[in-house]
């Protein structure tokens, strides 16, 4: 039962949220996201307290150390993520708000479930779980014809993806003879092609969630259109999901074979960081940088997977943690200065040093982290996950995600220019609500703590790692 | 953590507190005074803990692993609490609270904000040097020894204002690179040998002689080289007597008592290393003994009581590094501590006549024993200790240190430090009775020091009479073994050097220009600073500046041009990556389906 606990327990928040939406009027449907806020930090807080179980091979679903350390970052980045959802002010968000959060945890759901499946319908039910919400959640502002085109486009790819994640999976069944992880694993040790096939039908499935190059153009696009709050936490939680379906499908049991995945991975790797990283540096929206800067992250992790070691995988799970705070802070402080300035544009940022000395060193300290500067998460992050690739012998890889860090120190010292040396527009402190304040904080928190003492992270990935091999 | 931990972690971080407070609330580090007291507060707290830790005698190490990898941590922060270590925290928590005292009175005039910035950057050096102190390896020692050379260049340049100011900071920060570029070269290389920072791995495989000895005297020289530089021994003492450009208390706190002092501290610290290679302490003990004299030469032709001073500081740490060459562990580091007390005496003490008549040149000043007797007392005091008189503690160190150095078998440094005991007692008793008695020739109305300053002149001037008072009683110093006749040698030595100049200034029976025609070669030299400063100047000039520009050409022309090409080139690729984010939906699936063929195509690639 235990193994279902925060299942059940999210499943009961959404009851709730659901019945605060049928029986609550108007404004006051608002207590729908401080019911949620107030849940989802109690099963967060409950899933610190779980221990995880050791799984049977032939479990479908799984509660293991990869499984928990998951569930354990999906909640608190949701956590995060919803909290700065509470201070969105359009009226939308006030009289649909149990619409919003129930959809939002809607996928949350499929998201815990997608951490622990070990079965191929599982899987894939959980990542439709997953995703359709997300479809729905980046047009819900449905008046603004941006959001609705946005979130059409993000659909369409996403159908196209499900679809061949479907097929994939269905030459995988028929190759291997099961649906249970563990038979496919074993049926790796000598594969056929059509297995192979499958495999990399279904590669190029997760590719979409995770948004690798060239699956990723829907992201700057929904990123831009749909609500801030909401678009920050889109671009941590369902891709530390992906990886994780993506270590259990690709790693787990796999034994010597997993070598197979090494060029493929690396292929990928190497397209992700160059394309993200460049297609970063002619933006001048906050958003779309950020999300472009979001796809090269997700090339940086793509070089610790194509290590395909123990280590590799640790640090793919440490920069995952890394990515959520950091990310997250900076997309939510870019909210908080568009609420007071009404723009995401670069120059909204000017002279936000002089204005609010504590945002403007939050968001300094979180780009510095995306940027990998020693002393904050993101350093620890890029050097650990270099480090595993060398170790596997991708020198290449390596020098190329060196050279392309000092292109992404670029764009976000590009960011970090017009808060420190520009001249404010406008002068007067800039107001941000309590709970955007809060989420804001735990990021930098977050950044900080991890980037000045990295070890407990490090070796509690190490040992959710090993286990896998 | 056991008790000790907590104290000395306690001394670390109370004025850590201080310096991040002070940092980061503008409007406390604004208001000046409550900056100070705050700083003060934290500083004697330090102080009681370090008092503490040291009284209770108990020794600790801590260590955590800091960058975490699968074969073992690459490095621990950590903190060696060992009776060195203890006694020197004692020294640096007192000197730096009853400096941080003074400083209230002594730059009462400066603003509001420059005070508050004084005491950020005061209560920053005062975790920087306590941090140096209790390090438990290499690689943090080196990193507290880069932050104290900072604040030491922050503090020198405080009136930045003032050209020569920032000039001599300049050139205090680069002279001490210089050595430090050695240090961290020579800990790295110690490093790979041994794959450890830290000491007491270090120490151990020192002891069981599992460190390998060939080509170690390269590394040890490389990490004295550091020492070199912190401490002003020879070659690189120049900056020393520039970085009196500074607020007198800084100069008494940093270039006298604590920084000056880590590069002894440094060498005593990694002794057990030091001796195994025989050779690079014989070579210590060589320059030692040679910065000594040649210091002591300069400080004679000075007419800034400060640069005296400055020149009597190279000149006392060249006895400490003497000491610890010729393998007198107990008399270099005995030596650092008394020199810690009297010569911060000196200075505060100097600082409280500078403060009186607005300048430092001795000749404008005169029969100022008359109107600051107290100044006079505390300043004949710390100038007795100097000098090497008994029962003052110099006294028992100097004597230690000379012992030391004879049963030490190196003779000719032994001559050389003699005649410098007489030297240091000529030059110092020159500026006691230029300043305190001789012809009036100051202006103004001069008058002791307010009791915020004089309080710590008193406290250091008991220390030093007690300190000596202590060891008279107990009959000797800590290590007294040397011949008899050391003391008696270097007592006359010290009477006579008062004696000649009592002779010379006071009664002016010798003018000071027919001895000055007398050693005329000697004299010019002397005051050209042995044309160091020229040679390093021509060196900087011709040699360094040329190839500054061929560098500065390259870079330019071709490393500019290089990057200039390459960040266009990613630009313009930037740019037209962007144009395939067309915003059109079906595009969008083509890539989708582009990557596909991609992932099929790839991975089927003969």
């Amino acid at each position: 039962m235990s193994a279902l606990g925060l299942e059940l327990g999210l499943s009961t928040l959404m009851l709730g949220v659901f019945v605060v939406g049928v029986v609550a009027r108007d404004d006051a449907r608002r207590i729908a996201g401080m019911i949620s806020a107030i849940g989802v930090l109690a099963l967060a807080v409950g899933s610190f307290l779980l221990e995880p179980a050791p799984a049977a091979p032939g479990d479908a679903f799984v509660l293991d150390g990869l499984a928990l350390f998951a569930k354990q970052l999906l909640l608190v980045a949701t956590f995060i993520g919803i909290l700065g959802s509470l201070s969105l002010t359009d009226p939308a968000f006030r009289r649909r708000a149990p619409e919003y959060y129930l959809l939002l945890l809607a996928s949350l759901l499929g998201m815990l479930v997608l951490v622990s499946a070990r079965e191929l319908i599982l899987l894939f039910v959980a990542f439709e779980l997953m995703s359709i919400p997300l479809y729905v959640l980046s047009g819900f502002l449905k008046r603004e014809s941006v959001a609705v085109e946005a979130a059409l486009k993000f659909f369409l790819v996403g159908t196209v993806s499900s679809a061949i994640l479907a097929y994939g999976l269905s030459f995988v069944y028929g190759a291997a003879g099961t649906t249970a992880l563990a038979g496919v694993a074993r049926a790796l040790g000598a594969p056929g092609p059509l297995l192979l096939v499958g495999m990399f039908l279904v590669l190029a499935g997760f590719g979409f969630k995770i948004a690798a190059f060239p699956f990723h153009m829907w992201v700057p696009d929904t990123y831009e259109a749909a609500s801030t709050p909401f678009v920050a936490w889109l671009s941590v939680a369902p891709k530390a999901a992906g990886f994780v379906a993506i270590f259990r499908v690709y790693l787990e049991g796999v034994g010597d074979r997993v070598a197979l995945w090494i060029p493929i991975v690396a292929g990928l790797a190497a397209i992700t960081m160059t394309a993200g990283n460049l297609m970063a540096l002619p933006q001048r929206n906050s958003k779309r940088l950020l999300a472009y800067s979001g796809i090269a992250h997700i090339g940086y992790m793509l070089v610790g997977l194509a290590a395909v070691s123990a280590s590799g995988t640790a640090m793919v799970l440490f920069y995952l943690v890394a990515y959520v705070f950091g990310n997250m802070g900076a997309f939510l402080i870019v909210e908080a200065v568009a609420q007071a300035e009404g723009s995401v544009h670069l120059d909204a940022l000017r002279g936000l040093a002089e204005r609010a000395p504590l945002l403007a060193l939050a968001m300094l300290l979180s780009l510095l982290s995306l940027g990998g500067i020693p002393f904050v998460a993101g350093f620890w992050a890029k050097l650990y996950v270099f480090w595993a690739a060398a170790q596997a012998g991708l020198y290449g890889l390596v020098l190329l995600g060196a050279i392309l860090t000092v292109v992404a120190l670029f764009y976000y010292l590009m960011l970090a220019r017009p808060m420190y040396i520009d001249a404010p527009r406008r002068s007067g402190p800039i107001p941000v609500s309590p709970p955007l304040a809060l989420a804001i904080l735990i990021c930098t928190l977050g950044v900080v703590g991890v980037g000045v003492y990295p070890k407990p992270l490090v070796e509690l990935t190490l040992r959710v790692a090993n286990a896998l091999f | 953590m056991n008790d000790a931990g907590t104290l000395a972690l306690a001394a670390l971080g109370l004025p850590l507190c201080a310096f991040v407070l002070l940092a980061v609330v503008a409007p406390l580090r604004r208001a000046g005074k409550a900056a100070g007291a705050l700083g003060i507060a934290a500083i004697g707290g330090a102080l009681v803990a370090a008092l503490v830790l040291w009284r209770s005698g108990q020794g600790v190490e801590l260590a955590w692993s800091w960058l975490p990898a699968e074969g073992g941590p690459m490095a621990t922060v950590g903190i060696l609490v060992d009776p060195v270590a203890a006694v020197m925290l004692v020294l640096v928590a007192l000197v730096s609270f009853l400096v941080q005292l003074y400083s209230l009175g002594y730059l009462e005039h400066e603003t509001g904000p420059a005070l508050g910035r004084y005491y950020a950057y005061h209560s920053l050096f005062a975790v920087s040097m306590i941090g140096l102190v209790l390090a438990g390896n290499f690689l943090q020692m080196f990193i507290f020894w880069e932050l104290v050379g900072l604040c030491s260049y922050l503090l020198i340049g405080f009136w930045y204002d003032k050209p020569e100011a920032a000039r001599a900071a300049v050139k205090a920060f680069w002279t001490t690179k210089v050595g430090d570029l050695g240090f961290i070269i020579g800990i790295v290389l110690l490093w790979g040998r041994a794959g450890t920072f830290t000491f007491s791995e270090l120490f151990k495989m020192a002891g069981d002689g599992t460190l390998a000895p060939d080509g170690l005297g390269l590394v040890m020289f490389l990490i004295y080289l550091g020492a070199v530089g912190k401490s002003a021994q020879f070659p690189l003492h120049v900056w020393l007597p520039d970085a009196m450009e500074g607020p007198t208390p800084v100069s008494a706190l940093i270039h006298a008592a604590t920084m000056v002092a880590a590069g002894v501290y440094l060498v005593t610290r990694a002794y057990p290393l030091f001796l195994l290679t025989p050779d690079v302490l014989a070579l210590i003990g060589w320059v030692g003994a040679f910065t000594a004299l040649l210091a002591a030469v300069l400080g004679l032709v000075q007419a800034d009581i400060k640069r005296v001073l400055a020149y009597s500081t190279v000149s006392q740490l060249g006895y400490m590094m003497a000491a610890l060459g010729a393998g007198a562990l107990g008399a270099g580091f005995f030596h650092l501590l008394t020199h810690g007390l009297f010569k911060a005496l000196l200075f505060l003490g100097a600082g409280a006549v500078i403060h009186a008549v607005g300048t430092n040149d001795v000749w404008r000043m005169g029969r100022l024993g008359g109107a600051m007797p107290q100044t006079a007392i505390v300043f004949l005091v710390g100038t007795l200790a100097l000098a090497g008189i008994w029962p003052l503690a110099g006294f028992f160190s100097k004597d230690a240190v000379l012992a030391g150095v004879w049963e030490g078998g190196l003779t000719v440094p032994f001559l050389m430090l003699a005649l410098t005991v007489f030297l240091t007692a000529f030059y110092m008793f020159r500026v006691v009775f230029l300043v305190f008695f001789g012809a009036g020739r100051a202006e103004g109305h001069p008058h002791d020091p307010p009791v915020s300053m004089s309080l710590p002149l008193w406290t250091l001037a008991g220390l030093t009479v007690g300190v000596g008072g202590y060891f008279a009683l107990r009959g000797g110093g800590q290590e007294g073994h040397g011949p008899g006749w050391i003391p008696w040698v270097s007592s006359a030595l010290a009477v006579a050097g008062i004696v000649c100049a009592w002779v010379t200034y006071q009664k002016q029976a010798v003018s000071a220009e027919t001895l000055a025609r007398i050693f005329a070669p000697l004299y010019t030299a002397a005051q050209r600073k042995f044309w160091l400063d020229d040679f390093y100047g021509a060196v900087y000039r011709g040699g360094f500046l040329a190839l500054s520009r061929l560098v500065g050409w390259v870079d330019r022309y071709l490393v500019d041009g290089l990057v200039n090409w390459a960040s266009a080139w990613t630009l313009r690729v930037g740019d037209r990556l962007r144009r395939i984010q067309t915003g059109r939906a079906q595009d969008y699936l083509y890539g989708v389906a582009f990557g596909l063929l991609l992932v099929i195509v790839w991975s089927y690639w003969p």
